[in-house]
């Protein structure tokens, strides 16, 4: 006799995160990830304060200083490090609630449509046309600078183009036949969109987050770029931001950037690749083409005419 | 003896997967004569369009072709140069892909789209071409004014001769036709039918047709192979498969063809020994009418789906609803479950006088009452949740069963839909079930409420043709033993004087004739009715050709 709880528990998280794993691409994505998740996480107190005054300002990188120092003798590497913290977690903070809110609005307006998704998608339309860089610039400005103002700002520029794309998806999944039996059978529409309609929205879902995130994160640092942060914490923005303030080009000081660029540049690549290992997931017809793509000579692929493989010759 | 114009040895087809490469088509041998009607007969995924689109060397990736020879006209294609295999295209053989409807481009009118065709293969332009078009849409009797319309502005059966004139433009000898008639009604399909056959008499091209529709090849065919995963299981003439073939496949698939006329075959689908109805209707339908409106606030456009349709029926009764696409017959079926809204008009359940369409909100206890089979399998079942997940949740809702009791609940449910053993079934996901098997799920998950009726919209035409009547043998079964009610709603005249007691047929979204099955498909009164029990009847093709 088989348990009832074991049915109902084999769903399709397991298969996900089974997927993920097992995919190279999301596999390295999520290693990079993670690397930098646990380093902003457990290292800062092991290393110096990134906001002291240690040592001659703007040497070069030393046994000493790994990254060197910067304009205010402060070391790199600890700045590099704990800017991760501030960054990253704004950044996911920001792709998370992008996503719900998405999913919130965007969902209630595709799945009920008529006067509601009317009302809505009108709210939607107003925040698309309005233009996110200069509000973000403007709001950032005017607004005191904290972490809060940041992350709120971030999700009110961003959140208007998922909602969109969530509200086209529901709409297509409102129309199923799985959504009308589920709708016979007496379910109630909250139980029907979260338990039915969300999980297969769950690639949609979590390419929108890693969107969302992208987007944030380099937002985020061109505002503080720009001086628009607080510029009293340490966030990879800010490091950026002091760097072009001690002239870190003119003086040749590389260090003073790189270490800071290099890591978003890394953040964005994880989390491109992992987009990717979505895709490949929720779709395994991807993953077939690369192997067919693989196994074939390369002059044996002319586009349109199926190949015939040597065993014939 | 004539020469074969096609001859296929032993033909291979491999789809690369991240475990073992799928073998679609294994072994396939076959020849096909010139001047020759041949017929490919298989089920969904038996590997038919594969071996024609392996023919052509048109299959996308991840197909390979390992092993083989498909020599046509004398010329080995699978060592041809990509060249060689692009020129052969259109010129000695063409093809008229599955579903017309989307093989026309949308935004090119039809005399860009013939035009096209003649420009690349035979460099015909300008004046020379608008001749040869219009010459082409006369054999398919279309209008010439027609050449400047878009796809769009066609009518499904017009879009399919379109589609058979283009495929006919530089007149190939040989012409490969994939399902053509499948998005059709049967009227029309027998239309084109007649109308392709007509054309080979004049024009003298080879015919490879591929079809799932046994039935349909029946008539016009010499030569039938029936293919079963990836594999021909019979190759023979069609007089010998008509008279029930050698392998036992063959001889199930000839068995599984409800016919509309001559007397009504014995073992088919079981049916009670008498009716006993009732006075009281359970369900009255009256003067119902729907009317979509598109949506935008300057757009008038208006669409009849239902017109004042009134009908009753009764506990343990089986009615059909037949009419063809654009009938209404969905919408009615949406209708009685309350899906949609009706502009006017009242359901009444149950003998109780209650109106039950007033209000928006529609009430639990209905939702016990009156479920849905619905017609595709695939899309009815959510992908994500298990059997029992699909089973469980109406029992849970309607607070019918609890944790004790629902397992062996549902098991035996599975089971009595033939899906054994019920435990193995409940732990599985829909993709790792059969269409059958699916519908099966679809129809448990209708019965487990033990409905007062059950409304079945299309629940077999999804299926392949083989276990069709195993399915609707479900309803007829559960009829008997349990007294269920059930709306069946098809296009298949055949099928619903099979299963149903009594038969509708609904036309523009109004009823144009209501009689008990065998009085209807003896003695139909009205034009449309005849037309639809010829069409569905052997020998319709000589009927048209008359």
């Amino acid at each position: 006799m088989i348990n009832n709880k074991n049915i109902y528990k084999k769903s399709i998280l397991t298969r996900w995160v089974s997927g993920i794993i097992v995919n190279q691409k999301a596999f390295i994505g999520s290693c990079i990830i993670l690397f930098f998740g646990v380093l902003a996480i457990f290292v800062p107190p092991f290393i110096q304060s990134p906001t002291d005054f240690l040592s001659t300002p703007l040497s070069p990188p030393s046994s000493d200083y790994f990254f060197g120092t910067n304009g205010q003798g402060q070391d790199v590497f600890a700045q590099t490090i704990c800017g991760a913290r501030q960054t990253l977690f704004i950044g996911f903070s920001a792709g998370i609630l992008v996503v719900i809110i998405g999913a919130l609005i965007g969902g209630t307006a595709g799945y009920y449509g008529g006067r509601i998704d009317d009302v809505l998608s009108l709210l939607i339309n107003i925040f698309l046309v309005m233009p996110g860089l200069p509000l973000m610039v403007i709001l950032a400005s005017w607004l005191p600078p904290s972490p809060a103002t940041l992350l709120g700002v971030l999700v009110l520029t961003g959140w208007a183009w998922n909602a969109r794309v969530i509200r086209s998806q529901m709409m297509t999944f409102r129309n199923r036949d799985f959504v009308s039996a589920a709708v016979i059978s007496g379910e109630s529409n909250i139980r029907i969109i979260v338990i039915e309609i969300m999980p297969r929205m769950l690639s949609l879902l979590a390419s929108s987050f890693i969107g969302a995130s992208i987007y944030a994160i380099g937002a985020q640092v061109g505002l503080e770029f720009l001086g628009l942060g607080d510029v009293s914490t340490v966030t990879w923005g800010t490091n950026l931001y002091w760097a072009s303030n001690d002239l870190a080009l003119l003086t040749e000081s590389w260090w003073t950037f790189v270490p800071t660029g290099f890591c978003i540049a890394m953040i964005s690549f994880a989390l491109t690749l992992i987009n990717f290992g979505i895709d490949e997931v929720s779709n395994p017809r991807l993953i077939s083409e690369r192997l067919w793509r693989n196994k074939i000579p390369k002059n044996k692929i002319t586009h349109g005419i199926t190949p015939v493989s040597n065993s014939n010759e | 003896m004539n020469k074969p114009v096609i001859n296929i040895k032993n033909l291979n087809v491999d789809y690369i997967t991240d475990k073992n490469p799928i073998k679609a088509v294994r072994d396939v041998t076959f020849e096909i004569f010139s001047g020759e009607i041949f017929g490919l007969v298989g089920e969904s995924g038996s590997g038919k369009s594969t071996v024609v689109q392996a023919m052509m060397r048109i299959l996308p990736p991840p197909a390979i072709i390992s092993k083989g020879e498909v020599i046509i006209n004398n010329e080995d294609i699978l060592a041809s140069s990509s060249l060689d295999v692009v020129g052969m295209r259109w010129k000695k053989i063409s093809i008229v892909m599955q579903s017309a409807l989307n093989a026309l481009n949308p935004v090119l009118s039809i005399r860009e789209q013939i035009h096209d065709v003649l420009k690349t293969h035979k460099n015909l332009i300008g004046l020379d071409a608008d001749e040869r078009a219009k010459e082409l849409l006369s054999l398919v009797e279309i209008d010439h004014d027609r050449l400047d319309s878009f796809p769009h502005q066609l009518s499904g059966g017009m879009k399919q001769r379109i589609v058979i004139a283009i495929a006919l433009a530089i007149m190939p000898p040989i012409i490969i036709m994939d399902e053509p008639t499948t998005a059709l009604d049967v009227i029309v399909e027998r239309e084109i039918i007649a109308k392709i056959i007509d054309l080979r008499k004049k024009l003298g091209f080879t015919i490879l047709f591929i079809t799932h529709d046994l039935n349909l090849l029946l008539e016009f065919a010499d030569r039938l192979a029936i293919m079963k995963n990836g594999e021909i299981v019979e190759l023979d003439k069609v007089e010998n498969i008509h008279a029930g073939g050698k392998h036992p496949y063959t001889k199930k698939l000839i068995g599984s063809i409800p016919s509309a006329s001559g007397k009504r075959q014995k073992g088919l689908l079981s049916k009670p020994k008498s009716l006993n109805l009732s006075k009281n209707p359970i369900l009255e339908v009256q003067n119902l009418k729907k009317v979509f409106q598109s949506p935008g606030f300057f757009n008038k456009n208006k669409l009849i789906a239902v017109n004042d349709v009134s009908f009753k029926i009764h506990k343990g009764e089986i009615v059909g609803l037949v009419g063809e696409s654009g009938s209404g017959k969905s919408t009615v079926a949406k209708l009685v479950t309350r899906l949609i809204r009706p502009s006017e008009g009242s359901i009444y359940l149950n003998g109780e006088n209650k109106k039950v369409t007033e209000s928006r909100n529609v009430p639990l206890q209905y939702r016990k009452d009156v479920q849905m089979v619905f017609q595709d399998p695939f899309g009815s079942l959510n992908s994500i949740h298990t059997v029992y997940h699909h089973l469980s949740r109406p029992l849970y809702r309607h607070r019918l069963k609890d944790e004790v009791t629902m397992l062996p609940y549902i098991i035996d449910l599975l089971e009595k839909v033939g899906l054994s053993p019920g435990e193995k079934f409940a732990e599985k996901f829909p993709h790792e079930m059969s269409g059958g098997e699916r519908q099966r799920v679809a129809i448990a998950r209708a019965l487990s409420l033990e409905p007062k009726i059950v409304v079945a919209d299309e629940p077999t035409s999804m299926l392949d043709v083989s276990i069709r009547m195993e399915v609707l043998e479900i309803f007829a079964k559960m009829r008997i033993e349990n007294n269920l009610t059930v709306l069946f709603i098809t296009h298949d005249l055949a099928s619903a004087r099979y299963l149903a007691d009594r038969i509708i047929v609904l036309k523009n979204g109004k009823i144009i004739e209501e009689n008990n099955s065998e009085n209807l498909i003896q003695n139909p009164k009205e034009d449309y009715t005849k037309q639809l029990v010829n069409a569905a009847s052997p020998g319709w093709l000589n009927q048209i050709t008359k």
